[in-house]
């Protein structure tokens, strides 16, 4: 009904075409040479030689950092998407209370997610510097701390303000998806339960989460692969140091293609951490695609 | 916030006078009670081989205290002492005592009050707003009321704010220059503190004795948080509002001012930072929150040294990708919403899928790619992944625009003659554009924003955009926080603005296009 009268049937195609001939060349070229290359010979000076099978697989799970990188990655994805989940939850329920001055606190909340990354990170690196950081001094300088305390004294504790800066700049993006969700919700619902004499946490239950449900999925899904991504923010506070201990597989395998010369393993990460995102964004397309036919 | 039925209103203003003037009462009482106690360990001594209860013990007993009768003008001294024992390698044992010497205070509202301090001062400021709170709420007007709450609200909020005081005059303005971490004049606050602890006795010892001065608050301190927010909940009733949906509000401003507070942290941080000399930010004891010379020289700086090439490429880089990402998208976009074709769920799939490779994943094949292609190092190359990577996000979002505006319009111009495009260009994209400014604005911030393919890409300095100039700040052993920071807030603040204006199109955005489906 909303649609106009194509007369030749090759015409839609055309106007998809520069799309889909950017995507191709720039997205979908560089993951066929990603698994042509896991599974070619790769010099370390990077010359592509023939096909040898999974050994480059076989030195990737061999990497003697590759099962303390897993297990912080599924730290990292776990910790940071579930408590950005919470907390942005929690935001966007405040911020969908009417008050004084809630513009200018939805404007403040957008502030992370405008930023960049690395930039972020520079600043929490700084923050939580034991000489000179400035979270010891303002606690300082408030009187709440008598001596500056050591934020960052085991790797684990380095490793956990990182998911926490993770955390950070995720919630915003949850807020504002349970926001648009939280909108769309029709204020008689919240009156027939009032007048039955439901509570904030049976209406919560019974209404909220129902109907914000479809927001949150989505932006859990997209999070996971995002926070999966999410490069900078370990690459700026760490480097993955010491030996690896605080690395993600997206660090890991930049070190390995690009400092450490070991392009071959760095390929083979690749298409495991490609693999892995396949399935989270197959679950993912299922949801939308089933939305989809329900409309 | 809900109003009481006219039944209630007469007990709940009696019981929120009642409230007031109780609070008010234990305010009273809780100044007389010592808020803070110190010690002070004036005397030690080491008395090596000696045993307790022998002829040395007792000699050098009555030696301390001789020493420290001199001491008893500052109160009560208590002595101590304590023995050490350890095993000789003959089997025979070596025993020392310490003794020990200390005086204690305590320090009451009261005295506190009149101590000149600075949390006395605190703490008068705290008194004052609840004689305020609790005057205020008994003038029948609104306003006064209202003033009342938030005169409550005050009080609260001053008593963790007079432990802060309390701790940082001793620790921090006496401390730190006692220990010789921080050169300053102190003799006024050393006599403030003298005439407070020790009754004006210290005299010239007052730098030794405040060295070994420990001291804590105690709980009566922290019950004072109790009539305070028992006067916030006096204010509320006696206007006759119900106290529970006022509470439930002052949670919400607490918590989202708690949260704006988190949030502004770090940038608080980078522009603090970013006006200081390298000094200050490398110093461990540094003692402001706000720079002492702002140096605003350090812009200057930074500019010479190339920032401004960088937030140049920035621009160049991100409005290309932007306009490279708009052009292939609002074709691609127009033709999922308006037209029907074999494959438009397949596209529809692919698109979804393509916003879940993240280029960092596929960093080797970029690389390989683009250097076959001759355009690793470039800003064309830049321009033109990020537009690749951006493009699933814009057809995302300019469909949904799209979709939800009625294609009526369009009809009636192509019977007018119009063609497609023609009715696309002069019809729909006026009516899109704020769909079309919030896809725009979205591309453009992520392409500025984008840091890792940058790095991997670009190693040419005259060609790096700032997400990755600014790396140039800090090497591997000296990090140059004032000037990273100074460029950080150059590539910061435009964008964030940016964003500000599309915030509100963005949640419709969202629920429209890539959200909702």
């Amino acid at each position: 009904m909303n649609e106009i009268l194509v007369r030749k049937k090759w015409v839609p195609y055309l106007w998809l075409l520069p799309s889909i001939i950017l995507m191709s060349v720039f997205v979908v070229f560089p993951i066929m040479i990603v698994f042509k290359l896991a599974f070619s010979e790769i010099s370390r000076a990077g010359v592509v030689g023939g096909f040898i099978g999974f050994d480059n697989f076989v030195a990737a799970f061999n990497d003697k950092a590759f099962g303390t990188v897993m297990l912080n990655t599924l730290v990292w994805v776990v910790s940071v998407v579930g408590l950005s989940t919470l907390f942005g939850f929690i935001v966007a329920m405040a911020l969908n209370t009417e008050f004084f001055g809630r513009k200018v606190a939805r404007s403040i909340v957008v502030f992370p997610w405008a930023t960049s990354l690395v930039i972020q990170a520079s600043v929490w690196n700084y923050i939580i510097k034991y000489e000179y950081g400035n979270l010891n001094n303002v606690l300082l300088n408030l009187g709440i701390l008598k001596n500056a305390v050591n934020w960052r004294l085991t790797y684990q504790i380095e490793f956990a303000w990182e998911c926490g800066v993770g955390i950070f700049v995720t919630i915003p993006f949850v807020t504002f998806c349970v926001l648009s969700g939280l909108q769309s919700i029709d204020a008689a619902y919240y009156e027939a339960a009032t007048v039955d004499g439901a509570g904030f946490w049976k209406k919560l239950r019974h209404i909220t989460l129902p109907l914000v449900r479809p927001s949150l999925t989505v932006s859990t899904v997209l999070n996971i692969i995002y926070v999966f991504n999410s490069f900078p923010i370990v690459y700026t506070i760490t480097k993955g140091a010491p030996a690896n201990k605080t690395d993600t597989m997206v660090t890991l395998l930049y070190m390995r293609a690009f400092y450490d010369q070991q392009k071959g393993p760095a390929t083979a990460m690749s298409v495991i951490g490609f693999v892995i995102l396949c399935i989270a964004a197959g679950a993912y397309m299922m949801l939308s695609m089933r939305k989809e036919d329900e409309l | 916030m809900k109003k009481l039925s006219p039944d209630r209103q007469a007990s709940s203003l009696r019981n929120g006078r009642i409230l007031i003037l109780v609070s008010l009462l234990l305010i009273v009482l809780l100044f007389c009670l010592p808020l803070f106690e110190t010690t002070t360990a004036v005397y030690t001594k080491k008395s090596p081989n000696t045993f307790v209860g022998d002829e040395k013990y007792q000699t050098v007993k009555a030696e301390v205290e001789a020493a420290v009768a001199d001491y008893r003008e500052f109160g009560d001294v208590e002595l101590g002492e304590s023995v050490t024992l350890r095993d000789k390698s003959d089997g025979t044992q070596s025993s020392m005592v310490t003794f020990t010497a200390s005086t204690r205070s305590h320090l009451n509202g009261w005295k506190l009050v009149l101590s000149g301090l600075p949390s006395g001062t605190v703490l008068s400021l705290l008194f004052i707003f609840a004689v305020l709170a609790a005057g205020l709420s008994f003038i029948p007007r609104k306003g006064a009321q209202a003033c009342a709450v938030a005169f409550g609200i005050l009080a609260l909020i001053l008593v963790p704010a007079f432990s802060m005081t309390f701790t940082r005059f001793f620790t921090r303005t006496i401390g730190t220059v006692l220990s010789g971490a921080r050169q300053a004049d102190i003799t006024g606050e050393l006599a403030l503190a003298d005439k407070l602890l020790y009754g004006g006795q210290g005299g010239d010892r007052i730098s030794a004795l405040l060295s070994g001065m420990s001291f804590s608050s105690t709980p009566w301190l922290w019950l004072l948080l109790i009539p305070a927010f028992g006067l916030i909940c006096g204010t509320v009733m006696v206007q006759n509002i119900e106290l529970s949906s006022a509470l439930s509000r002052g949670f919400l401003y607490a918590f989202v001012i708690a949260l704006c507070v988190l949030i502004l942290y770090p940038y608080y941080v980078m522009f603090i930072t970013a006006v200081r000399t390298p000094a200050e930010t490398n110093d461990m004891h540094f003692l402001h929150m706000l720079p002492v010379n702002w140096m605003w020289g350090n812009f200057g700086d930074i500019v010479r040294r190339n920032v401004l090439t960088y937030l140049g490429n920035s621009l160049l880089l991100s409005i290309g990708a932007t306009v490279i990402s708009l052009l292939c998208g609002i074709p691609a976009a127009y033709a999922m919403a308006r037209m029907k074709f074999r494959g438009r769920r397949a596209f529809l799939g692919f698109v979804i899928m393509s916003q879940m490779f993240s280029p960092v994943v596929l960093l080797v094949g970029i690389s390989r790619l683009m250097i076959g292609l001759k355009l690793n190092d470039s800003v064309l190359g830049l321009m033109l992944i990020n537009a690749a990577f951006n493009q699933a996000f814009a057809i995302w979002l300019l469909r949904g625009t799209f979709v939800s505006i009625s294609s009526e319009m369009e009809q009636a111009a192509c019977i007018d003659g119009c063609s497609v495009v023609g009715a696309l260009i002069r019809v729909l994209l006026p009516m899109a554009a704020p769909g079309i400014v919030t896809t725009l604005i979205f591309v453009f911030i992520n392409s500025w924003n984008e840091y890792t393919i940058s790095t991997v890409l670009i190693s040419t300095p005259a060609r790096k955009p700032i997400t990755v100039g600014i790396t140039q700040f800090s090497s591997f052993n000296m990090i140059e926080w004032h000037y990273l920071f100074a460029s950080a807030l150059l590539a910061t603040i435009p964008v964030v603005i940016l964003f500000m204006f599309i915030e509100k199109h963005l949640v419709s955005g969202l629920t429209s296009g890539g959200v909702k489906g």
